[in-house]
């Protein structure tokens, strides 16, 4: 079981403007299963981002530790797939070519990483535009390009921050439909980090409060599977649950 | 009128003769000064008598020898300082380490201009090509390495970020990622790099040349021919021109003009 663990995690800047150190984030503790969808919401500052970052191995850790299938993360690595708030798409490669990055890294013979990048541009509806650049296509197609970029890899963890942040709210909704039909279809475990509470609760299983650096609470959401905002936009448990975690993010 | 507009919006389509247009009223202007008998005939030669020098250069083979020598020491020179320039920026670029040290040294050098060097390269190399090349590859090193070290600079570090999470190694990431951000400032130096360079050259040949376009116009100083220093001048504004729109521009117009990362060229 590739299960990611975060124990006692902890991260402290040193502002030079301020000429203090910074508490980003304090003793987090989280244990994400295989194949869960892990919602992080927080306020803007929460330290949401630089618990994704440190996840990722990007940045260091200042205590604690995180352990991903029992083994402690050092560095970035192809196990923690990223999908990014400003997409990170190679503007010099076509959309087939930034699919296949991650395949080709891996050693894989040409026609192999072909095959996959194809597959999952057709999981999202892109295969017509393989051979564009990303600056020819609009912000929701570069962001599912962003997804399938990460999923192609086949990470063990998919960590996206504010993935959806950057895209007007009707695409939005159609992105947020889609990762949760790929989430049933392929079960890939992920971590989504954003302060759209709504966005946490419709995708996830689990729902973590961040605030100030520490996690706040942990709810569960039961809600059945396949969501869809049509249904949802009504449904009592949705809004009770929103409405729950809402009030969790507001506390101070 | 309406034939003039007429006329005007053919000559407007045929984008070969939009580049020519702007010079049609300066050279109409120079031949009226010169038919004028304002000044010597001698000293001020007129369009024709220019045509004609160069026919009868070409014809001699004087001119398209001395163009290809011109062309042959700026493409070798050139060449090397791009091999040299491009890993250099790369390397300031990437490494805190490299940049300490050598960014110092590089805006040092930088400021001895390559006429500057001639004195002493004179005395070490004598009146030769080593010269010659050594001017152009230290004029065309220059903005090559401070361009590639700004377009290294200028990658945002999610692109990085990116590729790492994607698996990939320093060394690719240097070839996938770095080079391609970093190829509109690397255009922008190569573009510098050979403007000067070709500066250079001809101040050079001037000096030290015995064959070259700068020779030729410095020759025909020696020997009073008016004509034949300003076919030289032509040459060498004709030959940048091409350069830089039969080359530059369509290797920009198929790489970051494509990518997104400049919005027009040339």
């Amino acid at each position: 079981m590739n299960n990611l663990t975060l124990r006692h995690l902890s991260k402290t800047y040193f502002d030079p403007y301020a000429g203090a150190h910074v508490t980003a984030v304090q003793d987090v503790s989280l244990e994400v299963k295989q194949g869960e969808f892990v919602s992080i919401v927080g306020r803007s500052g929460c330290g949401k981002t630089t618990l994704l970052n440190m996840i990722a191995g990007f940045i260091p850790v200042t205590g604690g530790e995180i352990l991903l299938d029992g083994r402690a993360i050092d560095g970035p690595g192809p196990d923690r797939g990223v999908v990014f708030q400003s997409f990170a798409l190679f503007p010099w490669k076509t959309v087939l070519q930034n699919v296949a990055f991650g395949p080709r890294m891996r050693g894989l013979p040409d026609a192999e990483c072909e095959r996959i990048a194809r597959e999952y541009l057709a999981l999202v509806g892109l295969a017509e535009v393989a051979e564009r650049y990303p600056a020819e296509l609009s912000g929701g197609m570069q962001q599912r390009v962003g997804v399938v970029r990460a999923l192609a890899n086949n990470p063990d963890v998919l960590l996206m921050d504010e993935p959806f942040a950057s895209v007007d709210a009707q695409t939005r909704m159609t992105l947020q439909e889609e990762l949760t039909r790929i989430w049933l279809e392929r079960r890939p475990t992920i971590v989504f980090v954003t302060h759209d509470v709504e966005e946490a609760v419709f995708l996830a299983n689990r729902v973590v409060v961040l605030c100030k650096g520490r996690v706040l609470n942990e709810i569960d959401v039961p809600l059945p599977r396949p969501r869809a905002w049509d249904r949802l936009i009504e449904d009592a448990k949705f809004k009770q649950l929103s409405k729950e975690v809402l009030q969790r993010v507001r506390a101070e | 009128m309406n034939l003039i507009l007429k006329v005007w919006g053919f000559y407007a389509r045929s984008a070969a003769l939009r580049s020519i247009a702007p010079f049609i009223p300066v050279i109409a202007l120079w031949a009226i000064v010169a038919e004028s008998g304002m000044f010597p005939r001698v000293f001020f030669p007129g369009p024709a008598e220019v045509v004609s020098s160069f026919g009868s250069l070409v014809y001699k083979g004087i001119l398209p020898e001395y163009l290809e020598d011109s062309v042959v020491r700026l493409a070798v020179g050139a060449a090397a300082g791009l091999a040299l320039g491009i890993p250099l920026g790369v390397l300031v670029g990437l490494s805190s380490r490299a940049h300490a040290m050598l960014w110092p040294a590089l805006l040092f050098f930088q400021a001895i201009g390559d006429i500057a060097w001639l004195p002493i390269l004179l005395i070490w190399f004598g009146f030769g090509l080593t010269t010659v090349t050594f001017v152009i590859v230290y004029t065309v090193l220059f903005p090559v390495v401070l361009n590639t070290v700004l377009g290294v600079l200028s990658v945002p570090i999610v692109m990085h970020r990116a590729a790492q999470s994607l698996g990939a190694s320093h060394l690719r990431i240097v070839w996938e990622v770095v080079l391609p951000g970093a190829m509109p400032n690397i255009i922008t130096g190569v573009r510098n790099g050979l403007g000067y360079g070709w500066r250079a050259l001809i101040a050079a040949e001037m000096i030290v040349g015995t064959s070259g376009i700068g020779f030729l116009m410095f020759d025909a100083r020696r020997a009073g021919s008016v004509v034949e220093i300003l076919l030289g001048m032509i040459v060498l504004g004709l030959l940048w021109y091409v350069v830089d729109d039969w080359v530059l521009v369509p290797i920009e117009r198929v790489t970051v003009q494509r990518w997104g990362l400049v919005t027009r060229c040339g």
